[in-house]
């Protein structure tokens, strides 16, 4: 057994591409409104873990930083110790803003399904 | 019907099994590198350098200076998006107003006492989270989802006639997550508004002194580092997401005999 480390992240991108093959699945062969729905959840939430996973670094030595100051930085070579440390905050943000468009999006998805129900007696799409 | 899964699963199968190759061949770039890429050590060296203000956020927390300072249209944008959404259900579910005395009473007592306890701490939790968003992990968006629950525990514990007794109403809630994407507005031109009273330039969306521009929110409340314009975008966030998403959920929950009236008037326009 060598480095255990890439395999564990190997076999954490395997799963999250799986999940993507089940949800994608989910939202074509369900004939349920409501399945399709939630098998869309399932996807946002496999890519936004995805970007999430693309922003991680490996640091040696020691275990990669959230990127937050925990402290006052009080001279300039902090700054640089800390950047040396933490990881990549750029996917982080751009996963808030998709989560929140996600968030939209499926809430108004919601409210289209919950009116398709109460017209037509079911949610069933053939 | 048969054939048609049978290809819709090989066909899922082999974009798996292509993508996994990809992977293993590092199509994607090394997993977990070990350098970051420069755009990210630049956000990451100048979310707080008080020896370089031109170019920061002076937020502690480098993914909140990106949000709300680096890409902070991006983020006024993701908010109307929100909104225009809470719009849509609330036109989706035209005709609708909230009617007392139908429906359940909520649960049972002990479960009434213990949320009573609870709520107090919820709603802290929120607001420290959401107040604390330039400091910690966290911000506007997370705080507000914070409250939001709030407005779920007690419609399903005490019923939502609770909750409409209680002022709770969608119209109230849609004014308030009006006034929180007005005050994300305000905010975002208010150091340009003082630019143009005073005579001298500023920008939309500037948090502090930038190049051309000595203009600067205070940094400062009391010891603690409020950066700039970030405590009031997450102020406001916070308090238009915590109403979009309760508003969202009174519509969501609403009971047959208000289904019925909405659906009523969908005829009485047909």
């Amino acid at each position: 057994m060598s480095d255990p480390v890439p395999f564990l992240f190997t076999v954490v991108l395997l799963s999250l591409v799986a999940n993507i093959g089940i949800s994608l699945y989910g939202v074509f062969t369900r004939p349920s409104l409501v399945k399709k729905f939630i098998s869309l959840t399932i996807f946002s939430d496999t890519l936004n873990s995805f970007a999430i996973a693309i922003g991680f670094r490996r640091v040696i030595g020691s275990y990669p930083s959230a990127a937050v100051l925990s402290s006052l930085p009080r001279e300039p070579g902090e700054l640089s110790a800390f950047a040396s440390a933490a990881v990549d905050p750029l996917p982080q943000a751009l996963v808030l803003t998709a989560i929140v468009i996600g968030l939209a999006v499926f809430m108004f998805l919601a409210g289209l399904i919950a009116m398709y129900y109460r017209h037509y007696g079911t949610t069933r799409m053939v | 019907m048969r054939i048609r899964e049978v290809v819709i699963a090989v066909s899922v199968a082999l974009v798996v099994l292509l993508l996994a190759y990809v992977i293993e061949a590092g199509g994607l770039g090394p997993i977990a590198p070990r350098e970051l890429r420069e755009l990210a050590a630049s956000y990451l060296v100048n979310a707080y350098n008080p020896w370089n203000v031109t170019q920061s956020a002076l937020s502690l927390e480098a993914v909140t200076a990106i949000v709300w300072d680096y890409r902070g249209l991006d983020t006024f944008f993701e908010t109307s998006v929100l909104f225009a959404s809470i719009v849509g259900v609330s036109l989706v579910f035209r005709g609708y107003r909230e009617r007392l005395g139908i429906g359940g009473r909520g649960l049972s007592e002990i479960v009434k006492t213990s949320t009573r306890v609870l709520l107090p701490l919820i709603l802290i939790a929120g607001v420290s989270v959401a107040l604390h968003g330039h400091l910690t992990p966290g911000g506007g968006f997370q705080g507000g989802s914070f409250i939001a629950v709030l407005l779920v525990l007690m419609s399903i514990v005490f019923s939502l006639d609770f909750v409409v007794e209680r002022g709770l109403t969608s119209g109230r809630l849609l004014a308030l997550r009006s006034v929180g994407l007005i005050g994300v507005l305000a905010t975002s031109v208010a150091l340009l508004a003082a630019g143009l009273a005073l005579g001298v330039e500023a920008y939309i969306f500037q948090n502090v002194a930038r190049e051309g521009s000595e203009l600067s929110m205070p940094q400062w409340l009391l010891d603690r580092p409020t950066g700039g314009t970030l405590i009031f975008f997450n102020m406001f966030e916070a308090l238009a997401v915590a109403a979009g998403l309760a508003l969202a959920f009174l519509v969501l929950s609403l009971r047959e005999e208000e289904v019925r009236e909405a659906l009523g008037v969908g005829e009485w326009y047909e």
